[in-house]
């Protein structure tokens, strides 16, 4: 529920700001260049570098990725949440 | 203005191209900010000729051979024509007369500059070390083809061009990029100028067609027309055997061609592919190119969800704002397999991730939730009691209440109700038969009994479990 609410309001505030860069056309240049800046790689301003410079070189650039589960611990909130649900389905069943 | 001059010498001595680059390009050098400026005053356009002549043929400190010296006049000529272009439009931009700075003629006038060195080059007058100049030609074909674009969208929504037909050219969606995709065919025409060089390696114009078709791509990619970026990437595949590999063109270079090709792949949802050259292209980029590596971060992360399922660590997502605003909520649901937050994430998140064109692939997260959903039924379900004289170690409860699998999608917020407060349990067994047919579960339903037989070695494959 909250979530619809939400992308409703997000999508008033997307008009609005819409209709006001078209009322005001001397502007329009200024979003556009900004939307350029925030999307598109940007040119390197020098053409070649050291290894010692590349992100793979550096000392901080280690665990950078892990697994989408959580390991096998079964006490975490939603496991435990789960127990309780399913001792409760089971006891119902045989009540 | 004798520093344009000086530094035109030095080029040719060096021979550095990039600094002769630097006596063309329409941005001043830092250490000259005047330098357009007095080379507009220092001649007219009467006299420009004459002067230029000068400069070129009887000056000393240059040895030009004639056809280069006249190639190299024909070059500035339209070059002292393009500066006074610039320079009028960007005296009514800064005077606040927007309306009256003409960036079409600005356009027009540096394709006059990349039309006399294209010349140059097609005669084989200029050398190879000289193609910066064509890396400049590229670079602001772009930058002015953007700027009068935008000038003649904002001049159609006031209503000052095109008089009666304006509606008409308003909602015809082809002619909003117009003079971009003129800049487009120009830098097609370089990389043609280059691609089709038939000198030795060492003086080959090859050496600037990594860097001529990265210019190229991000024209095409800002015009939408990925399939003709397919076109650029197969024609150098054509050519490589008559050219430098890859690893040999500079640093930059390659970044570019890789992020741009990993995101072509991560487009044609080939993953595995992308993976590969944007991996690539995140080792090597420069540490101080924040902003490009958090664009490559935001094709790699949905790639490294579909090919490995894996997710960035939080530590690692805390170094980049913009990515953690971006993927912080969507990589939290699917570590705690929350479902309604998951769609929650994605909702919010609809806008920028449809503009970055990541959308649909974030939306195959769904699946890793249920697998880590189901994963954590069977894993709760603990272990069969060891029959007796049973040595081994423990065996996993492998037959699971199809009951069980539906408690767990109901709290984790999905969608499986009946619409009258029960399961709907040809949904929550639709979910499971999908889980498997996509591997990311391994059994069988048997559906009179209830239950869910998942397979001994392995239920879950590439979780250890």
């Amino acid at each position: 529920m909250s979530g619809a609410a939400q992308s409703n309001s997000n999508k008033t505030k997307a008009t609005m700001s819409d209709s006001t860069v078209g009322s005001q056309p001397l502007q329009t240049q200024k979003p556009a260049a900004q939307l350029e800046e925030d999307d598109e790689f940007e040119d390197f301003p020098v053409e070649n570098w050291a290894k010692e410079e590349e992100v793979g070189a550096q000392a901080n650039n280690t665990h950078l990725w892990e697994e989408s589960w959580d390991d096998d611990d079964t006490t975490d909130d939603f496991s435990m949440q789960l127990k309780e649900e399913l001792k409760k389905a089971d006891s119902s069943r045989k009540g | 203005m004798d520093a344009l001059w000086a530094d035109f010498a030095t080029a040719h001595q060096k021979p550095d191209g990039y600094l002769l680059a630097s006596t063309l390009s329409p941005e001043p050098p830092a250490t000259d900010p005047a330098r357009l400026y007095n080379f507009n005053r220092w001649t007219n356009a009467y006299s420009v000729q004459t002067d230029l002549r000068y400069k070129l043929q009887y000056n000393p400190a240059l040895s030009l051979d004639k056809r280069e010296a006249s190639a190299w006049l024909d070059v500035f000529t339209a070059y002292y024509h393009f500066v006074t272009k610039l320079l009028a439009a960007e005296e009514a931009q800064t005077a606040g007369r927007k309306g009256e700075a003409d960036w079409t003629a600005v356009f027009k006038g540096w394709v006059d500059v990349v039309g006399a060195l294209a010349k140059g080059y097609q005669n084989s007058t200029f050398q190879s070390w000289t193609i910066p100049c064509l890396y400049c030609a590229a670079k602001y074909l772009r930058v002015l083809a953007i700027k009068a674009d935008d000038q003649l969208a904002s001049q159609r929504d006031s209503g000052l061009a095109f008089g009666g037909l304006q509606e008409e050219d308003a909602f015809d969606p082809s002619s909003q990029h117009e003079t971009l995709e003129d800049a487009a065919r120009q830098i097609n025409r370089l990389f043609a100028l280059c691609i089709g060089d038939r000198n030795p390696i060492e003086e080959s114009r090859k050496w600037a067609l990594y860097g001529l078709a990265n210019f190229l791509i991000k024209t095409y990619f800002k015009l939408s027309s990925v399939s003709l970026c397919r076109n650029i990437i197969r024609s150098l595949r054509a050519s490589s055997d008559d050219m430098p590999a890859l690893s040999q063109y500079p640093m930059a270079h390659q970044v570019t061609f890789k992020y741009y090709n990993g995101v072509l792949c991560f487009l044609e949802e080939d993953y595995p592919a992308a993976e590969e050259f944007l991996s690539s292209a995140y080792e090597m980029c420069n540490k101080k190119a924040m902003k490009n590596i958090q664009l490559i971060l935001t094709y790699l992360i949905p790639t490294k969800m579909m090919t490995s399922h894996r997710l960035p660590t939080q530590e690692f997502l805390s170094v980049y704002p913009n990515l953690e605003r971006l993927y912080g909520p969507i990589r939290e649901a699917i570590r705690r397999a929350d479902l309604s937050a998951f769609d929650a994430a994605l909702e919010k998140g609809e806008d920028e991730f449809v503009k970055r064109r990541v959308y649909l692939t974030l939306e195959r997260g769904r699946d890793i939730i249920l697998r880590n959903l189901f994963r954590k039924v069977f894993v709760g379900g603990g272990f069969e009691t060891p029959k007796e004289g049973d040595t081994g170690p423990p065996v996993r409860r492998t037959r699971v209440p199809t009951k069980e699998f539906a408690t767990a999608l109901q709290l984790a917020g999905a969608d499986v109700g009946d619409g009258n407060g029960g399961v709907d349990m040809d949904e929550v067994e639709c979910l499971i038969a999908n889980s498997i047919y996509k591997n990311f579960m391994k059994g069988y339903i048997a559906r009179d009994r209830g239950i869910v037989v998942l397979s001994k070695a392995g239920a879950f494959p590439g979780t250890g479990v």
